[in-house]
């Protein structure tokens, strides 16, 4: 619990209606939607940069840790306090500050949701291109933390590729402004570094994102095969033909029948695989693709190819795949998501190698995954009241990104490293690679104060409170 | 100015450190590698990773200043050295770490060159979408370092965008890398992004890891004439709110058509507007209807080839014709382009210039060059003059770096201008990265 004396600074600079401090209120700020949890000690709703920037002047002073959160929906720990320090929630910083639509860019301020923002600039057919599954609800602050993607990941890239300018509030309290509209400028891409540092750099509090266009066509096929191999091997083929689709994901046979039952998208029960191939921009060249994806699906002996008719046949197949996690709650109480990365040549080999895991650990594990990519999200599913069944989680979840970082992969491609996987760093970075990244945090966050215990391996000291990756610790 | 002073103890301690690698210290070697006129005193390439990191720390202990170089393309850019105690050259580190065709991915040493990168992966029918200038020349490190482009950038996104792991070794020895072989990661921080435009003032880049894009079968050069600039950006302006997407929308003002193709003067002056487009035959006449009238002229196969290529060297083209030419890169928003440009000109005039413009007009990255009417060199005030006019018509967001310019000139104006990131924050970094600024001391803006 922090010292009363920095709640009631607290209650100063944002008024008393902006500070959760009672053990009941910040309950709800001790989980995001993966498995970590954490309590935090207050919770404060800034609604201006100058507050965020007093507030952590006062944390400083006091010596509370400051954890920034947007909407929750993270998926490695990356907004939960871990030594009960301040999480500072911007739900109610959600105002889009600028629309400037001859430049393509857009300024907001930190709370607002994903969404939203491709909402309030669909009318000029722009949009913003990171579209996380979670999109609904989570905010661009976050995305710029998990420096997230989504499916469309694939032709667009991920939320760096898409921000050039950030304000930001450094540890010391000072107001910062990094990039701008511009797409590049002199100096060190320090917007670039910021992307992606899950808030142990400084506390975003306003972005400015590159707009893109809303493509002319698009075309969304349904590839059904009998065997996850095939197609896996349609997705390496697909990549050596030079094919880019818009997004190329993959739902293996037990996950999409698991889909179905729960929201009747039209996937065949009877299937090893699906591919959802989406193919986007001038009508000309997606009518072109579709014919080489259809050709190349053949080749590797897809047995039937859908193509959704009308927007809402669209909408329902990307239904299907957006709600799959959720689907897959009808199987077991729990389930943990990996998001290991490998090279795309290697799809089909590392899913025989997650089969083998899961008949090892005698656990059901599930494929639904940005196989355009290499992004898989193997799903362990579990049931958290077994002991047993939490350690083997925990160890076989832990071989698959050993297996990807073995291949030549990596141990996250979009969900973060935060407090789930900051202890698996030194599978993929050497003690080198490691102490120079910290470098670079502690010349800005010398003590800390900002997210602590995040992203890098805990110092052995610290470990024993090390709640790290105990997956079913809640779900 | 320093001459080469001869420093036997120095080429002693750096033979013992790099064994492989070579320690070239004659005259001739070390005028061959002067940075502004400064001769450094040793040039050393070495042979491994290992070496590097050795001769960083000996350098680092040593308080020596050190400059990293690959194919000395860009070394004329940037503040004037006080003085240079040792180029490093990555000319030895380019062996290929990995390339994976199925995959799309390529890594390489720092000392490879661009064309070596481009000839490894064309059987494949692959593309390496940094067509930086001089690519025989330009090496992979130093294109990361110099943040280099052409005019791909439009479509494929900046080398940031497409460069997914980077090796480097720190000032202290440590050999570190960040991202990974695979086009996916957000595993650590994203030390490439702090690299890529470092200017050799982090760490040295040993090698690097790219997503590759496939090579289009056939791709096809519009060529659209203007009368005005106010007209072509209209254009510009039409292209971007469509839905072609290109792979290079290029902006060649009257004065750059005329530098890169010597061809005389067009009696009056056209704005041309480059659009590149990539696919079939029906896509093409697609471009074709889009384009709507705009379209003047197309241009296919080597001719095309040749154009962008010159396009891409433009800098040296402005260069070759004056050594006295001064070219400014500026960064601005899409829509200040217009003020930008018209505010390159007539400064131009005022100081007995013609300025030329080439650039990425779709991102607002222009490459602005200033080149002398007269035959005797202008003075120094008027490229002074020059550079202010046009840093004064950019807004907070944008920047005007000198890229090139007579070597006296950099002693009266700033050659990075301003920044629109905060430059504390960029010292706190170079401080933690480089303590004892050893890395190209006094030629960056931090």
């Amino acid at each position: 619990m922090p010292p009363s004396a920095f709640l009631r600074q607290l209650r100063k600079i944002v008024g008393p209606d902006a500070v959760l401090s009672s053990a009941e209120d910040v309950m709800l700020y001790e989980f995001d939607a993966g498995l970590s949890t954490g309590t935090p000690g207050a919770v404060v709703f800034p609604e201006t940069t100058q507050q965020v920037s007093e507030i952590v002047r006062a944390a400083n002073r006091f010596d509370v840790s400051i954890v920034p959160r947007g909407a929750g929906t993270g998926l490695s720990g990356g907004s939960i306090s871990r030594d009960e320090g301040v999480v500072l929630v911007f739900t109610r910083m959600n105002r889009i500050l600028e629309l400037d639509i001859p430049n393509q860019r857009a300024v907001v301020q930190p709370g607002v949701i994903n969404l939203e923002l491709s909402q309030a600039v669909a009318k000029y057919g722009l949009y913003f291109a990171p579209d996380p599954s979670s999109q609904r609800a989570c905010t661009i602050g976050g995305n710029v933390a998990e420096n997230c993607g989504g499916p469309h990941t694939l032709a667009y890239g991920v939320t760096v590729n898409h921000v050039t300018g950030l304000e930001v509030v450094l540890p010391d309290g000072r107001v910062a402004q990094l990039g701008g509209k511009a797409n590049d400028g002199c100096g060190y891409d320090l917007t670039g570094l910021f992307v992606g540092t899950e808030g142990t750099l400084a506390i975003v509090t306003a972005i400015t994102v590159r707009l893109s266009r809303v493509a002319e066509a698009v075309e969304t096929l349904l590839a059904i095969f009998n065997t996850t191999d095939d197609a896996a091997n349609t997705v390496t083929a697909l990549t050596a033909e030079g094919i880019t689709p818009a997004a190329l994901e993959m739902l293996d046979g037990q996950t999409l029948r698991c889909v179905e039952e729960a929201t009747h998208a039209g996937y065949p029960m009877d299937s090893g695989a699906v591919l959802l191939i989406e193919l986007e921009g001038l009508r000309e060249a997606v009518t072109e693709q579709a014919g080489a994806v259809r050709a190349v699906c053949t080749r590797n002996n897809a047995r039937e190819i859908r193509r959704a008719r009308n927007a809402q046949e669209r909408l329902l197949l990307w239904k299907g795949r957006k709600e799959a996690f959720a689907s897959l709650g009808r199987l077991a109480p729990a389930y943990y998501t990996q998001d290991g990365v490998v090279p795309r040549t290697k799809i089909a080999s590392v899913l025989r190698f997650i089969d083998s895991v899961s008949r090892k650990y005698g656990l059901q594990i599930g494929n639904i995954f940005h196989a355009g990519d290499g992004n898989l999200h193997p799903c362990i599913l579990f049931d958290m009241r077994d002991p047993g069944q939490v350690h083997r989680t925990h160890e076989a979840g832990r071989e698959i990104l050993q297996h990807c970082v073995d291949v030549g992969g990596t141990i996250t491609g979009e969900h973060g490293v935060g407090m789930e996987k900051n202890e698996l760093m030194p599978m993929l970075f050497s003690d080198d690679d490691l102490a120079v990244m910290q470098r670079v945090r502690d010349a800005f966050n010398p003590k800390s104060l900002l997210n602590p215990h995040k992203l890098f391996p805990m110092p052995r000291s610290c470990r024993e409170t090390n709640v790290l990756a105990r997956p079913g610790a809640r779900v | 100015m320093t001459t080469a002073a001869v420093v036997p103890g120095l080429v002693r301690e750096l033979s013992a450190i790099v064994r492989s690698g070579q320690v070239l210290d004659n005259p001739a070697q070390l005028q061959s590698s002067a940075v502004d006129c400064i001769t450094p005193r040793v040039v050393v390439s070495p042979g491994s990773v290992g070496e590097v990191a050795a001769l960083l720390k000996f350098a680092h202990d040593a308080g020596l200043v050190v400059v990293p170089a690959g194919g000395f393309t860009q070394q004329h850019t940037g503040s004037s050295p006080e003085r240079i105690d040792i180029v490093l050259r990555t000319d030895r580190l380019d062996a290929v770490e990995h390339y994976d065709p199925g995959d799309l991915t390529i890594g390489i040493g720092a000392g490879a060159s661009l064309s070596r990168v481009d000839n490894i992966i064309a059987p494949h029918h692959q593309l390496f979408p940094l067509d930086a200038p001089l690519p025989d020349s330009s090496t992979i490190g130093g294109a990361l370092a110099t943040a280099a482009h052409g005019p791909l950038k439009h479509g494929y996104g900046g080398v940031r965008d497409y460069c997914t792991g980077i090796r480097y070794v720190t000032v202290d020895g440590k050999f570190a890398k960040a991202g990974a072989r695979v086009v996916k990661n957000v595993a650590g921080y994203d030390m490439m992004k702090l690299l890529i435009g470092s200017w050799g003032t982090i760490g040295v880049i040993v090698g690097a890891s790219f997503k590759l894009f496939p090579r289009p079968r056939q791709t096809r050069t519009f060529l659209c004439g203007y009368s005005s600039l106010a007209d072509a950006l209209k254009l510009r302006d039409a292209i971007l709110q469509s839905p072609l997407s290109p792979m290079c929308v290029e902006l060649l003002s009257p004065h750059a058509r005329v530098l890169l193709s010597a061809e005389k003067e067009e009696l009056q002056p056209v704005w041309w507007i480059l659009v590149r487009a990539a696919g079939s035959d029906t896509l093409l006449a697609r471009y074709r209807a889009e384009l709507d009238g705009a379209v003047t002229g197309e241009i296919v196969g080597e001719a095309e080839s040749l154009a962008w290529r010159r396009i891409a060297d433009f800098p040296e083209a402005a260069f070759r014709r004056s050594h006295n030419a001064m070219v400014l890169r500026v960064d601005v928003p899409a829509q200040s382009v217009g003020p930008m440009v018209g505010a390159a000109e007539r400064a131009a005039v005022d100081n007995n210039f013609v300025c030329a413009v080439v650039g990425r007009i779709g991102l607002g990255t222009l490459l602005v060059s200033f080149i002398p009417v007269a035959v005797d060199p202008p003075a120094v005030i008027q490229y002074v003059n020059t550079v202010s006019s046009v840093r004064a018509s950019l807004s907070r967001d944008g920047s005007a770096v000198v890229l090139r310019c007579p070597v006296e000139v950099k002693r009266h104006i700033s050659v990075w201008g301003t920044s629109p990131t905060d430059l504390d924050c960029m010292r706190v970094i170079k401080r933690a990265m480089d303590p004892n600024d050893i890395l190209n001391r006094g030629r960056f803006v931090v």
